[in-house]
């Protein structure tokens, strides 16, 4: 049915021989209709012709008010824009070769299995400090609060390296260092200083550290793997969202039939997984396999998780799906997520399902984006693993449901998702080559329970790049709810990156 | 409550608590000062020390020999390289412009990361980032050049091309897949005329050749041809595809379909001398073929590529970009007609300079059309298309299909730099009256598809191809909240208005990308088949009678709405984003074509 050229084969060339002969045999056979087939070939160009001439004409209708377009690029060329350029822009402290810098790259060493080794190091982070004033619709809390997250990064060659992490100004994402101003009952300096490790992992290839096992790059050592204390993000944050001590192993660009891609990771942890509550459970392990393929139109995630803990907490299955895709001008994300306690629900997990629905697009003619995104929780989902500071599983449907991770400042909108459903919808404005952004979004839930946990919030996002290293933002929110009084919130904050 | 418990209680992260303090101070001390770190045409230029006798001219050639050093005794792998893509891959404009704009758009934090790659010599001697390539030193645009890969000495593993260069003189060793044995006998063969010393008279050649096994095996490859960003984004995969592959377990190389005789398919090698040294052949031996044949295609002066010293030494590029070849200048039919008062650049006044230019330009055009023909060779393996396969022909509307195979098994299709490789089927159906009534695959006025990053489509002046079937895989950057969409560039200015490249803080060899930017793959695995399908309403159709199909399978570059997304720092030569576009849309090939007329009752 294909074509094929693939001069060479003995297959190939055989069946070249056999259409050669045929072609002589028909040849000598039909020379009388040859006049026909010459007319046929006409034909067949004729057709082409037909197609073009078909085609021209429909262009030369259409065309012409399209070429006059914005949308026609311009014939005048735009000289080099060198003195536009950023300078480089690397971490602040580095040792060895510098990061992505220019300069001789050294030759490193051989450490005896055959992979050359090339250590640097480099520190890099981000600063955050914010005035905030939020009020939940019970209390309200002033403050200045500050956050620094602090890596150092031990490159070994490209695939292989050692991250350390500090947040040394804040303690577990719950003390931040700063000042509260008010109310009176925490009026004061804070401090959270502490030398915490909060990140330090190892990451690799088995066969990039073993090359001389796999000289022929077969690719059967082509396993990743990550070892040590390491934030782990799976379904967007809402199946996990911890950093956790585990090991990781992982298979990537495998190449099934239909498959333009498939990962495949086993990971356990067996430390500081924290869960429903939020809390560290000291007995929990966790076994998960994540799944991600490029399948069709669409790329597939399917998770896997099951948490062993002690009695107490419950040991309990968690799984997601999710298809992401885009069907013309639509971007469009559903998720499927479910949790399920084999032992009952307790603090640390409860059993339900989510459902959510992420579309986006782009309105014509700008770069903007507007967002709606849709839940249904049933019953009372939770996460496998969930950090203290990173919100509930519905974090990332809109800005309104978001904590800020620095401070008190809580989110306009619950983000735990029993038994209700709700919405964000958004617009995220760009200009100055996306210098600056605005985000106004308006968001809402309802319970579904009649347990009146309905609210209602907008919310303001503005953010700006000041030069190459700063971010000035500001937000503000107003809510709704059924059960408390209204809420707001306003924050500024610099943030420093580095 | 122990703030720093993490360490007391794991052996593993103690360990690796040592190895953290231990490794930065061990960088410390392998840190290598390059010889003249700061050296380079512009500046060298800005001396005026960039003649002959130029200090810093010599001491170039004391540390990287160029290609036309090389091509003095290999002047067929010369030839093979100097309209390769790898000979072109500092010269395009639209790499050019691309880094430059993603460096920007990161804040200066992309670095070298991709243009390392693309001049190894000019990174290793600290050129500028962004400029044009007229200011770059010469060796500097040879791109991927002779010592790229035969002054490598080590086998560095996946390191998206941060390779380590041996610098040193012509006369010091090269490395080889198959050792030094023949370079012995030819120094040690007096009719040769070879030296191996600095200073002596007769002809300077490398004093011996390092076998460097790696060189013809797909490692070699992969140490290029695998992107890794440093924050986790898998931007190419072309050999972890390759090491998925039935084709790496039958132990085919990358080197048996991309250097040997017939581009995209293992058909063996060529036979012949290595080198040819002052018109003596040494002896035969297995030759690659180092054209490298691939989907990429030179839209710039053919006075400047392919690389030819003869042209070098005729003009400057600068120049060269003044000679209108396309007007005919240097024929006789141009020339004759020309009149008395015509005006032309000061370089180009000579009538006789104008021929000799102008011969040069058809030498540079045929090897230009060679590369083209092994080009299309090459995507015609790479892709098979089927017939049209009617599913249904009424008055209620008309359904079709075709499928379209991975030709090869070594690797999916597109690879490589998925996200920008163009692979489409246009698709144009006429009524009984011969009036288009259905198209797909159609180009825009700026020669894109019409897909949603068509500027037309994006400003509503012309409605998205809703049944464009497209292999082009796509950057999908994560939206400030909810879900992805798709971006031509994958810089994610939603979830931060700094976007910053650093290493990732996250074990990103597990998720196999960062949070915020992903490819979607779309392109078909090795020997696999994707269907693509057409479907006319009944509004489309026009009564009974034969409807002619039309299908093409058409091959690009690079999308023509890449070409406008990089456009705002500018084209080097002096090109308008038009001029880029229009010769990006004139190298489309056509891999296949089908035609049916289906008739409906």
């Amino acid at each position: 049915m294909y074509n094929s050229l693939h001069p060479g084969s003995p297959h190939e060339e055989a069946l070249l021989w056999q259409r050669f002969a045929l072609a002589v045999v028909i040849f000598f056979s039909f020379m009388p209709l040859l006049s026909s087939q010459e007319e046929g070939k006409q034909d067949t160009e004729n057709r082409q012709q037909e197609i073009d001439d078909a085609i021209d004409q429909l262009q030369d209708s259409s065309k012409v008010h399209l070429l006059d377009s914005k949308s026609r690029l311009s014939d005048v060329a735009i000289p080099l824009q060198i003195s536009s350029m950023p300078e480089a822009n690397g971490p602040i402290i580095g040792l060895g070769d510098p990061f992505l810098g220019s300069g001789a790259i050294s030759e490193g060493f051989d450490i005896g299995t055959g992979a050359i080794w090339n250590p640097s190091f480099y520190v890099f982070g981000t600063f955050r400090s914010a005035i905030q004033g939020y009020d939940n619709g019970q209390d309200f809390i002033t403050e200045w609060a500050n956050r620094l997250d602090l890596f150092g990064n031990v490159q070994l060659t490209q695939t292989e390296r050692i991250l350390i992490g500090f947040r040394p100004i804040d303690f577990r994402g719950q003390q931040f260092s700063g000042y509260a101003i008010g109310p009176d009952s925490i009026d004061g300096w804070e401090q959270g200083f502490n030398g915490r490790l909060t990140t330090l992992f190892f990451e690799g290839d088995f066969g990039e550290i073993f090359p001389n096992l796999d000289t022929d790059d077969s690719g059967i050592l082509d396993f990743g793997f990550a070892l040590g204390r390491q934030p782990l993000v799976i379904q967007n944050g809402i199946l996990i969202d911890d950093t956790v001590d585990g090991f990781g192993l992982v298979r990537n660009t495998l190449l099934p039939s239909g498959f333009a891609n498939l990962r495949l990771t086993f990971f356990y942890a067996w430390n500081n997984i924290h869960r429903a509550n939020r809390a560290a459970d000291s007995g929990a392990e966790l076994y998960a396999l994540f799944t991600e393929a490029d399948f069709g139109e669409s790329s597939i995630d399917v998770d896997l998780v099951y948490v062993s803990a002690p009695a107490d907490s419950g040991d309990a299955f968690y799984f997601a799906v999710s298809a992401t895709q885009r069907l013309g001008h639509f971007n469009s994300t559903f998720r499927f997520l479910g949790s399920v306690p084999l032992e009952g629900d307790t603090p640390f997990t409860q059993g339900g399902f989510l459902l959510l629905a992420e579309i986006s697009w782009t309105p014509t003619g700008t770069d903007d984006l507007y967002y709606i995104n849709g839940f249904l929780g049933i019953d009372e989902y939770s996460s496998a693993a969930r950090a203290p500071d990173v919100g509930g599983p519905l974090a990332r449907t809109g800005i309104l449901y978001t904590a800020q991770g620095l401070g008190r400042f809580g989110s306009a909108l619950d983000s735990e998702p029993a038994e209700s459903v709700g919405l964000s919808a958004g617009r995220q404005f760009f200009w100055d080559e996306f210098r600056s952004q605005i985000i106004v979004e308006i968001g809402g839930r309802i319970d579904t329970d009649g347990s009146n946990r309905g609210a209602a919030a907008i919310g303001l996002r503005y953010q700006r790049a000041l030069g190459e290293n700063l971010i000035l933002q500001t937000d503000f929110h107003a809510a709704l709810q059924e059960r408390r009084e209204p809420g707001y919130g306003i924050r500024m904050e610099l943030t420093i990156k580095f | 409550m122990s703030r720093l418990g993490i360490a007391k209680r794991n052996p593993i992260v103690s360990l690796l608590s040592i190895l953290l303090v231990v490794l930065p101070i061990w960088a410390c001390a392998n840190q290598e000062t390059p010889m003249n770190p700061d050296l380079s045409a512009s500046q060298a230029k800005s001396e005026g020390l960039e003649d002959q006798e130029d200090p810093h001219a010599s001491l170039m050639k004391e540390r990287f020999p160029s290609a036309s050093t090389c091509r003095a005794c290999h002047p067929n792998h010369y030839r093979q390289w100097s309209s390769s893509a790898h000979a072109y891959a500092q010269l395009s404009p639209v790499f050019n412009a691309m880094q430059g704009t993603i460096n920007k758009k990161m804040h200066g934090t992309l670095g070298d990361f991709c243009i390392r790659c693309h001049t190894p010599v000019g990174m290793t001697i600290k050129e500028p980032l962004f400029t044009s390539n007229i200011n770059r030193h010469p060796l500097s645009v040879e791109g991927i050049t002779c010592i790229a890969c035969h002054r490598m000495n080590k086998e560095v593993g996946k390191v998206s091309g941060r390779r380590p260069l041996v610098q040193a003189s012509i006369l010091e060793p090269v490395y080889g897949p198959s050792g030094g044995s023949e370079v012995k006998k030819v120094i040690a063969d007096g009719d040769f005329g070879v030296v191996t010393e600095s200073g002596k008279p007769g002809r300077a050649i490398h004093r011996d050749a390092h076998q460097m096994t790696q060189l013809s095996q797909p490692g070699f490859c992969g140490s290029c041809h695998d992107v890794n960003l440093p924050n986790g984004f898998r931007l190419e995969e072309a050999f972890s595809e390759f090491k998925a592959s039935p084709a790496a377990r039958r132990g085919e190389t990358c080197q048996d379909c991309h250097m040997g005789k017939e581009p995209g398919i293992s058909s063996g090698y060529d036979f012949g001398p290595a080198a040819i040294v002052g018109g003596k052949k040494t002896r035969d031996r297995k030759l690659t073929n180092h054209t490298f044949s691939g989907p990429d295609y030179s839209i710039v002066h053919p006075g400047i590529f392919p690389h030819n010293p003869v042209a070098q030494e005729m003009a400057s590029m600068a120049e060269w970009l003044q000679f209108d070849h396309k007007a005919g200048w240097g024929t006789d039919e141009f020339e004759d007609a020309v009149s008395d008062d015509a005006t032309f650049p000061e370089k180009w006044e000579s009538a006789d300079d104008r021929y000799e230019a102008r011969e040069i330009i058809d030498e540079q055009l045929l090897l230009l059309e060679e590369v083209n023909q092994r080009r299309l060779a090459l995507l015609k393996r790479g892709y098979l298309l089927s017939e049209i396969l009617v599913d249904r022909k009424n008055q209620t509307g008309l359904a079709f299909h075709l499928e379209i195979k991975n030709g090869t098994d070594g690797h999916n299709v597109p690879t490589g730099f998925t996200a920008e490789r163009l692979v489409f089927l246009e698709v144009t159906v006429l009524d009984p009256q011969g009036n288009v009534v259905f198209r797909s695959g159609d180009l825009d006025p700026n020669g894109d598809v019409r897909d949603a990053h068509s500027i037309y489509v994006h400003n509503g002046e012309l409605p998205v191809d809703e049944q464009l079937f497209s292999l082009q895989s796509k950057f999908i950057t994560l939206n400030v909240r909810g879900g992805e969409r798709e971006q031509v560039l994958a810089v994610n200015e939603s979830v931060d208005s700094l976007p910053f490249l650093r290493t990732s803080t996250m074990p990103t060899t597990l998720t196999g990308r960062p949070l915020s930017a992903r490819i979607h793959k779309r392109s078909i695995e090795p020997g696999g088949v994707k269907q693509a399908h057409y479907k006319l309403t009944s509004d489309q159709m026009r009564g009974p009678g034969d409807y002619t199909v039309r299908v093409r399978l058409k091959s690009a570059m690079v999308p023509v709405n890449l070409v406008a997304a990089v456009a705002g720092v500018g084209f080097d030569y002096g090109l308008s984003p038009r001029a880029v576009a229009d010769r990006v849309v004139e190298g489309h090939v056509l891999l296949w074509e089908r035609n049916t007329k289906i008739h409906v009752q």
